[in-house]
Order: C-alpha cells, then sequence, then structure tokens
C-alpha cells in the first residue's frame, strides 16, 4: 500500500510525498503546490484504501459462501448479489437517475440474495442444493431485467452500464469509502470473529448438528455478513470478477482449508491482491484498463501454477 | 402482330419506368463497404436517430417503413418527426434485444435498405441482415464533422433527392459560419483546453472523434491533443486516469447531457474533490449539453450544437447571438417547422 502511493500518472518526487505525508500528519502547512496534496491525499490515497477495502470484502465473502455451500465453484455472487447490484446500478444510470447507482445497487443486491434466501428456505432448513439453485434462477430473472434495460436505453447509457459492469476503482472517494466501510467492516467482522464454526459448516449439516451447532442459524448469518460485505463494495465500484472465487483457493491451496487462518489470510492476501492489480490498472498504460479484467489477466497464471502444484486443490 | 408490338411496347415502358424510378446504385457506405440499393429506395428502416433527422431533412417521409423500437428515439415524438411526417406514429418499429437486431421484426417490414449504426464490417447485426435477409445494409460511422456532412449526400442518394442534399449541406455550412466566422479569427493562445466528458465521466473524445472537430471549430482545442501517451490521444472514446485529467489541467469540462451528474456535482460534489486544482473546476468553466436532441452533433443539427459550445468556451464574443431566434431559424430552413412551438413554417 505505501508503495503504490509512489504509483501513478502525475509525476511527484517520492521525497516530496514522504515530506507531504510528514506534514500532513503534523498538521502543518506544506510548501508544495496544492495540486500535489489533491493528488496524493484525494486521488490516490482514497482509491488505494478503496482497493483495498474491495479486495478484502470479496476475498472473506468468496471464502464464507465457499465454506457455507462447501463448493469451490461458488464466489459470493452466487445468490444473484452481482446481477441484482447490476440491474439496480442500471436502472439508476438509464432509468430512475434521480436515485443513486450506489443505493440503487446496494438495495437492488440485497433484495437478490434475500429472495434466493427465501426461495431456498422450507419449514426451517434451508438446504444447500436449494440455496445454489435458487441463487441461479434469482441471477437469471435479474440478468433478464438488465437485458431489458440494455435494451431500452440509448447507446451513452449502454455504454455507461456496460463500464460499470467492468468493475473500476476510478472514480474513488473519499465519500465513497465512508459510505461503504461500515457494512463492508461490519459483514468482514462477524465473518472473522465466527470463522472457526465455518470449520463446523463446511463438513456439513449432519456434523454441524452433531457438535451441538444450529447450521440453520450460522448459514443464515454468513449469508448476511458475506452479503453485506460484498454488496457494499460492489454498490461502489461494480462488478469486479475473479478475486473472491480465487484468492480463498489461493489461500487454502497455500495456507490449507482451516478457516481460523483462511479468513484473515484472505483479508490481507484480498487487499494486497486488489491493490497491485489497480496499481497496474491505474499506471500501467495510458489509459484507464477496467481492473476487473487485469484481475484475471494477473491472477489466472497464478492461480492455474497452483491448482497444477497442488493436490485436490487444497479442499484435502 | 399488333397485339405483340402493344405487348412489346408496354413491357418496354414499364421496364424503362422501373430503370428510371428505381435504378440500382453501388455506394460507399462510412465503412467503406460496396451497398449496391435502389435510388430512390422505398423501404428504408432506420435504427439510428441521428441519420433519421438527416434523411427527414432529405428524404421522402413516405419511403421509411420502420424504425428501431429504442425508448430514447420515441422520446423524441414530441419533436419535429411527427410534424414532419404525419405517418411517424404509425410507422412498424423494429425491436432489438441486448444490442442485437431482431430479424423476425425487422423482416416484417420487408425493407429495401436497412441504415444502422457500426464501427467494423464484421458488426453481428449488419452481416446478419445481410447474409440472412439478404436485405442490403448501409452502416453510419461517424468520426468527424465532414462525415456528418457526408451523411447528406448519402441520405440524397438514398432517396435520390441531390439536389436538396446539397441545398442542406449550403443551409448547414451558412449556420456553422455564424460559428465559425468569428471562432477561426481566435488566436491559439486564447483558445481553451477543454476536456469532454461522456457520460462514464472519465471516458472522453479522442483526437480522431467528431467531437474533437466540433471542440477545435467552436474555438478550443482538445485536451486530448497534450496526451502524452499516443494510444490514448487516437483512441475514439479513450477513458482517462483522473491523474492524467489533472496532469492535463483542461481550461474548460464539457460534459454531454449526463441524467446523474450536473456541472454543480462537478464543482462542488464530494466525489469529485480530486478534482479541484483542474483549472476548469477552480474557474467554475464545468458546462453541459443542455439537450442532447436539439445539440446533436452527429445530425444536421449539428451546426446548433457547435454554436452551443461556442458560447459557453467564448461568451464574449457571442454576447451578442440571440440562440433562440438560431434555433428557430434552423429548425424553418432544415426541416419547415418552427422551434419550440412545432408549428410549420
Amino acid at each position: 500500500m505505501v508503495l503504490s502511493l509512489f504509483i501513478g500518472k502525475f509525476t511527484i518526487s517520492p521525497d516530496d510525498i514522504i515530506q507531504l505525508v510528514i506534514f500532513n500528519l503534523m498538521g502543518a502547512e506544506t510548501p508544495h503546490p496544492s495540486v500535489y496534496k489533491t493528488v496524493v491525499f484525494e486521488v490516490r490515497l482514497p482509491r488505494i484504501l478503496l482497493g483495498m477495502l474491495v479486495g478484502a470484502s470479496l476475498s472473506v465473502a468468496g471464502a464464507a459462501f465457499q465454506g457455507i455451500f462447501r463448493n469451490p465453484l461458488v464466489s459470493p455472487y452466487i445468490l444473484g448479489l452481482s446481477s441484482g447490484a447490476a440491474f439496480g446500478a442500471a436502472l439508476s444510470l438509464a432509468v430512475a437517475p434521480q436515485f443513486p447507482v450506489q443505493l440503487s445497487a446496494l438495495f437492488f443486491s440485497l433484495l437478490a440474495v434475500g429472495f434466493a434466501y427465501y426461495i431456498a428456505t422450507s419449514r426451517g432448513s434451508t438446504p444447500v442444493i436449494s440455496l445454489l439453485l435458487s441463487g441461479v434462477i434469482v441471477s437469471a430473472v435479474f440478468d433478464s431485467l438488465l437485458s431489458i434495460i440494455q435494451m431500452a436505453v440509448n447507446e451513452r447509457a449502454l455504454q455507461s452500464i456496460v463500464y460499470w459492469l467492468m468493475g473500476s476503482l476510478a472514480t474513488a472517494s473519499w465519500s465513497k469509502i465512508h459510505s461503504t466501510l461500515p457494512l463492508a467492516l461490519a459483514g468482514c467482522a462477524v465473518i472473522f470473529l465466527l470463522r472457526w464454526r465455518l470449520n463446523v459448516l463446511a463438513m456439513g449439516d449432519e456434523e454441524a448438528r452433531s457438535v451441538g451447532m444450529n447450521p440453520e442459524l450460522y448459514k443464515a448469518v454468513f449469508v448476511v455478513a458475506a452479503s453485506l460485505a460484498a454488496s457494499s463494495v460492489v454498490s461502489v465500484v461494480g462488478i469486479i470478477g475473479f478475486v473472491g472465487l480465487v484468492i480463498p483457493h489461493m489461500m487454502r491451496m497455500i495456507f490449507g482449508p482451516d478457516h481460523t487462518h483462511l479468513i484473515p489470510l484472505c483479508i490481507t492476501f484480498g487487499a494486497a491482491f486488489m491493490v497491485l492489480v489497480d496499481d497496474i490498472a491505474r499506471a500501467g498504460m495510458g489509459f484507464e484498463v477496467p481492473v476487473g479484467v487485469i484481475t484475471t489477466l494477473i491472477g489466472a497464471p497464478f492461480f492455474a501454477y497452483l491448482l497444477r502444484s497442488t493436490r485436490s486443490g487444497g479442499w484435502e | 402482330m399488333h397485339k405483340i408490338s402493344v405487348v412489346a411496347a408496354f413491357v418496354c415502358f414499364v421496364l424503362a419506368v422501373s430503370a428510371g424510378c428505381c435504378g440500382e446504385v453501388t455506394i460507399k457506405d462510412d465503412l467503406g463497404r460496396d451497398v449496391t440499393i435502389n435510388s430512390p429506395s422505398e423501404r428504408v428502416v432506420f435504427m439510428m436517430e441521428n441519420a433519421l433527422k438527416t434523411y427527414y431533412a432529405v428524404g421522402d417521409p413516405e419511403n421509411i417503413v420502420a424504425l428501431k423500437d429504442d425508448r430514447w428515439m420515441r422520446k423524441l415524438l414530441d419533436d419535429i418527426f411527427p410534424v414532419i411526417d404525419p405517418d411517424f406514429e404509425k410507422k412498424l418499429t423494429v425491436s432489438v434485444s441486448g444490442d442485437r437486431v431482431d430479424l423476425e421484426s425487422l423482416a416484417r417490414a420487408n425493407p429495401d435498405l436497412v441504415v444502422l449504426w457500426a464501427t467494423t464490417p464484421d458488426d453481428a447485426n449488419l452481416k446478419a441482415i445481410e447474409e440472412t435477409l439478404g436485405v442490403p445494409v448501409f452502416a453510419i460511422f461517424v468520426r468527424s464533422v465532414d462525415d456528418v456532412l457526408h451523411q447528406v449526400d448519402t441520405m440524397g442518394t438514398i432517396s435520390d433527392r441531390m439536389e436538396r442534399a446539397a441545398e442542406v449541406k449550403e443551409i448547414m455550412h451558412d449556420y456553422m459560419n455564424t460559428t465559425t466566422n468569428v471562432t477561426s479569427n481566435i488566436p491559439e493562445s486564447e483558445r481553451p483546453k477543454v476536456y469532454w466528458m461522456w457520460t462514464d465521466v472519465l471516458g472522453t473524445a479522442g483526437v480522431n472523434s467528431g467531437i474533437n472537430d466540433l471542440i477545435e471549430l467552436a474555438g478550443g482545442v482538445n485536451v486530448m491533443k497534450f496526451a502524452e501517451n499516443e494510444t490514448a490521444m487516437t483512441m475514439e472514446h479513450p477513458v482517462v486516469n483522473l491523474e492524467t485529467l489533472i496532469k492535463l489541467n483542461p481550461d474548460v469540462i464539457y460534459m454531454w447531457y449526463n441524467e446523474n451528474l450536473d456541472p454543480e456535482d462537478i464543482l462542488t460534489g464530494d466525489d469529485f474533490n480530486g478534482w479541484k486544482d483542474i483549472n476548469a473546476v477552480k474557474n467554475g468553466r464545468v458546462y453541459e449539453i443542455r439537450n442532447p436532441y436539439l445539440f446533436d452533433a452527429f445530425s444536421p443539427r449539428m451546426p446548433l450544437a457547435l454554436l452551443h459550445v461556442a458560447v459557453d468556451l467564448h461568451p464574449d464574443r457571442f454576447k451578442d447571438v440571440d440562440m433562440d431566434k438560431i434555433i428557430d431559424d434552423f429548425h424553418v430552413d432544415m426541416w419547415g417547422v418552427h422551434y419550440p412551438s412545432m408549428e410549420k413554417a
């Protein structure tokens, strides 16, 4: 993160950046041009912090969902969260601009997860397979609604929707961090504090009951927490793929499947990975590349290497 | 024998009339492809709104059989189209799913020509219509002000009304001169650096774009001209990095019509704190295209868009301009309709 502060298209010497940070920490006026301060504290720093928040939240949510579902193909978007968010964002961008994009995306992402959970729950029980299938149904419904919006809007609005769907940290700001932080932190904190219970859930409902744990209650708690964490960041930066799916796998392959270690590792490595990838997206080329594109291009080869060098993808 | 002669003469007459009224011509579309069409084409489908505006300025409204089913376009029902064309609301509509044209609803219109926007000869819609329905497609791809003017010629050929096309171009040139007579004399040092903001905020117009021409004719300089990265500079729609934008430091930010943002948001919004050291923001010079239908840079209304931008870039030089009167006069000359009253002139 510290190194990322020195990377960017606007040229400021490392000495100046260090001085700026020290002066700012001391609350003193700096002799530097005001634009330096703006670039460091209003452009780079919020973007780095938002990237960390996004990486950590998506990775933790992915790890939690994979634990609950006992399925390596699960991502934070499995219950229709991304489809709901995309529909909400498109609705705001193209049809109802009076509703802020972030709020609309957040509302519909949580609504989608809520629907999926409601459909899957029957007689107080929420079987994992029903939850997976209801996620598919809800995703399909919101994808269809998104298609209707896309075919009804003009080319420029369509372009905005497509760009939003690709995910980007380009418009990061302190206000976005402030609005994202409470939900993302709350979701991650709940998963972090209850992480050992994921080990029990990952063994199956019967095993969980045999040790006196209520699997339905904890499934619900983890689904709500993971959805809050993922929805809050997706509503701000759009849909960034791969991170929530692959970072938990990578950590599992390297450090093993114990969630007591896996969750803190996902927080730190997910945050670091996202910042690294965004450094390339914002400084690697003359124009802004959607971060989701780089996430895949950087993460996929590393993931493939780990896949070939570990047995059973780390699930044993 | 006499009967045979009469029949032969009749056949010759029909052929002659057919050849005269619907001669085939081969023209190049905006992608450089040879397209063979009837001139005039009598069953034309328009899948883009700006080309439709151009056609209505030049061609016979009766030859339009269908339009894209597009809410964006349908919003224009309170625009000039229904006044020029009493049958406008009765036209068939062609639905589009995602970005794919529904071939069945297009076939229903039985077109002899489809006009659509395409950026490449491999465009899926273009190929599907030509290969599946066997209907010629004229691809529109506007990259410069010259392309907008060329579109008038195209509509002249499609409707076999070249004389009217020449008149329309003349009208456009006359109204462009209202602006360029002033802006062409502005010295380089007084031309503001302009950042064009599409709806994706950091998406802008590269130097090879129609908007670049518009900015230059309006007396400004596209700030992308000063970008260090050549790829970013020349892309039609580059997405710049905020730090790059701060470095480029434009004097003016010009927003295309944006339903989610206003200039005030850029100037004072919490999400735009990182923009505060840009000259345009410091000096309060953030403007927006107020009406994307009226000030459409990719249609015959381009001279109005040009004047709109020029007035904002150089308010002192255009302080005596009566914009409302110019808009009204332009619509009377171009379509024979008063604006905004929509009464026939």
